[in-house]
């Protein structure tokens, strides 16, 4: 069995006490307010207590019958992956509209499409028709940014 | 009873209800036979448009969504052998390869009516079962209603994807993360980590979409070079009287069986169509035929997975607990829309629940046409290059998460909650079971909450309440039924 098959259960045994531990610095509420019911910090940590016996039992799974690895991710995803974090710099920066475009643009040319005016259409004509769908119809006002700052006025 | 047959009929004569039936049929349908857009990304993605709408509109939107796009999933499943939905996963066992023996239209015409009336069947038990269920439920006070979500959130072990630990697993996360945000009672904040945008506690809205758009816009880009082999077809063919016979029972087993296991809380229409399928092997007098194109085997899978639709609902609209991953978003919309579930909504809003039935019934009819009619042309969508598909459902995914809230965070849940979910799924935990876990995490703890107060803090008193306690059987046997039941066939082999 190799380490590598109880990465899982590593990762949720740390969330699990990394959660208890922040469940124990909550404040604690007066008894008068409690009365009898319990402290807030109490369901987390009875939930993290369950959690960290779960994962106990599928540690022993997996030590029983060991799953097979995973493929390994693939560059297209991790791609995927850095263009979301893209999106957001984007639109915290710039505009949410020229965001959405610029992404959907390289991530169209990442997952392979080879026709760069068809991604670039696409790129520009879904947000457009989306933007205008929810501003006119549904009334919702967009973050401020370049484009939007020039269409609000 | 007169204000609901009142209601079912409303919808047929409401021209803008049956207009958003019907354009919302032909989105159900196309998402449904996009492979890896299934009903749940639709309903999350979709979410975010109807909010403008009434509830009742807003419901019917969501539940045709629902309706038509697990319908929808046979078309692929049966002309290019990839089910659009997880529920189509059976179809494509017989009917890709009646397909390939060039009776595709066939193929997709046992599926449309078997579909049909799975569905119609369905909504009828719901029209009946739902008010009945929600008259013993109006007798639920907290230490019931704290039993029963526990026997929900343990019917996650039984969810298909993953295995039993993990699913509870993934329960227990959803319910944690219910406890972000300030607590009920007190106030005080639980990690929200200085964001006041978190003091209501997490979205449900970017939650869902960050969880299953998201995630499964991560987990296509393993495929997105792939090509895909289409089976020619020249028209749907509705069944001959010779299938008629042949398929009868078949649908009518599948049914019952879709609709039971679809009341049942935390399965769905992908347990219904598997249970469906083997049950309709197992009773036929062709059994030679499964695997190789028996018009039974595909009859058995889409009865019993439309039917699981209507089935899911009961506990949705009834107990607030969600039959399945879309019936969760259902229950988003309930409550974003101020529709409060639970067995008041059958006094308060008889009316607007029997119209929202109607729409179902309404939506089961409106694919029955479109099925028959324009399978053919809906088939041909899914063969849009997913270079192109899954941007928009980027834009879309981001875009209506920040429209309910207009808040960047939300757009921030979504990314976080997508990468999550990618991850989750790598590592074979389903995503549902958080979905769910999220929902019902409130109503376990107040409810948890509630019953200590009644109890003055006596947590075992929860124990001598006899309803609550047949809950917790359930829960106890859903849990650890199937290991003993192993344990006891074990010993008796020994």
């Amino acid at each position: 069995m190799s380490i590598k098959s109880q990465i899982p259960t590593i990762f949720l045994t740390l969330i699990s006490l990394v959660i208890i531990y922040l469940a124990l610095q909550l404040k604690l509420s007066p008894p008068m307010i409690v009365g009898d019911s319990m402290q807030p910090r109490a369901f987390p940590i009875f939930l993290m207590v369950l959690n960290l016996i779960l994962t106990a039992i599928l540690a022993i799974q997996i030590y029983r019958n060991p799953p097979k690895e995973p493929a390994p991710i693939l560059r297209i995803t991790w791609l995927t992956m850095v263009l979301m974090v893209l999106f957001y710099a984007l639109t915290v920066s710039i505009d949410m509209f020229v965001g959405i475009s610029v992404v959907m643009f390289l991530m169209s040319l990442v997952w392979g499409q080879r026709n760069i005016l068809v991604a670039l259409a696409n790129a520009i004509l879904t947000p457009f028709f989306v933007f205008l769908l929810f501003d006119m119809v549904l009334r919702i006002r967009f973050p401020r940014g370049l484009i939007t700052n020039w269409y609000y006025g | 009873m007169i204000e609901a047959i009142t209601a079912l009929g409303s919808v047929f004569f409401d021209p803008y209800l049956l207009f958003l039936i019907f354009a919302t049929t032909i989105i159900g349908i196309v998402i449904g036979v996009l492979p890896g857009l299934g009903a749940t990304t639709g309903a999350a993605l979709l979410l975010p448009f109807t909010l403008t709408m009434s509830p009742v509109h807003a419901i019917a939107v969501l539940a045709t969504i629902y309706v038509s796009a697990t319908f929808a999933g046979s078309i692929t499943a049966i002309l290019i052998n990839t089910p659009g939905t997880s529920a189509a996963a059976a179809t494509t066992f017989d009917g890709f390869p009646l397909a390939q023996r060039g009776q595709a239209g066939r193929a997709l015409g046992i599926a449309v009516m078997s579909s049909t009336f799975g569905g119609v069947a369905s909504v009828i038990v719901l029209c009946f079962a739902a008010p009945l269920l929600a008259r013993v439920a109006y007798e639920f006070r907290p230490p019931e209603y704290f039993a029963l979500t526990i026997f929900g959130l343990s019917m996650l072990a039984s969810i298909s994807a993953g295995g039993a630990v993990k699913n509870l697993i993934g329960g227990v996360f959803g319910v944690w993360l219910s406890t972000i945000g300030a607590e009920r009672v007190t106030a005080i904040e639980r990690f929200m980590f200085g964001n006041y945008e978190l003091y209501e506690g997490l979205g449900f809205v970017p939650v869902m979409i960050g969880l299953f758009a998201m995630s499964e816009l991560l987990v296509q880009s393993k495929i997105a070079n792939q090509a895909v082999e289409f089976v020619k077809m020249k028209a749907v063919q509705l069944p001959s009287r010779e299938d008629y016979k042949k398929i009868w029972k078949t649908v009518l087993r599948s049914s019952g069986i879709g609709t039971f296991i679809g009341i049942l809380p935390a399965e769905g229409a992908t347990v219904a169509s598997m249970i469906g399928y083997s049950e309709a092997k197992r009773w036929s007098k062709n059994k030679e035929e499964f695997g190789k194109g028996s018009i039974e085997g595909i009859a058995g899978a889409e009865a019993a997975n439309n039917a699981a639709t209507g089935g899911a609902m009961v506990p949705t609209m009834v107990l607030g607990i969600p039959g399945s991953g879309t019936t969760a978003i259902i229950l988003v919309g309930l409550m974003v829309h101020g529709l409060r579930p639970g067995p008041y909504l059958f006094t308060e809003q008889v009316y607007s629940v029997y119209q929202i039935f109607g729409s179902m019934l309404a939506a089961n009819i409106m694919f029955l046409l479109m099925g028959l009619y324009a399978a053919r042309l809906f088939a041909r969508i899914s063969l849009i290059p997913i270079s192109l598909l899954w941007p928009i459902v980027f834009a879309l995914s981001v875009i209506g998460a920040y429209a309910l809230n207009s808040s960047l965070l939300d757009i921030w849940i979504v990314l976080i909650f997508g990468v999550i979910g990618f991850f989750a799924r790598r590592f074979g935990f389903a995503v549902a079971p958080i979905a769910v876990g999220l929902i019902l995490g409130k109503m376990v703890e107040v409810n948890l909450q509630n019953s200590l107060k009644i109890f003055h803090g006596e947590w075992w008193q929860i124990f001598t309440q006899p309803l609550a306690v047949f809950f917790l059987i359930l829960a106890f046997l859903g849990l650890c039924g199937p290991a003993i039941f192993a344990w006891i066939v074990k010993d008796r082999k020994a």
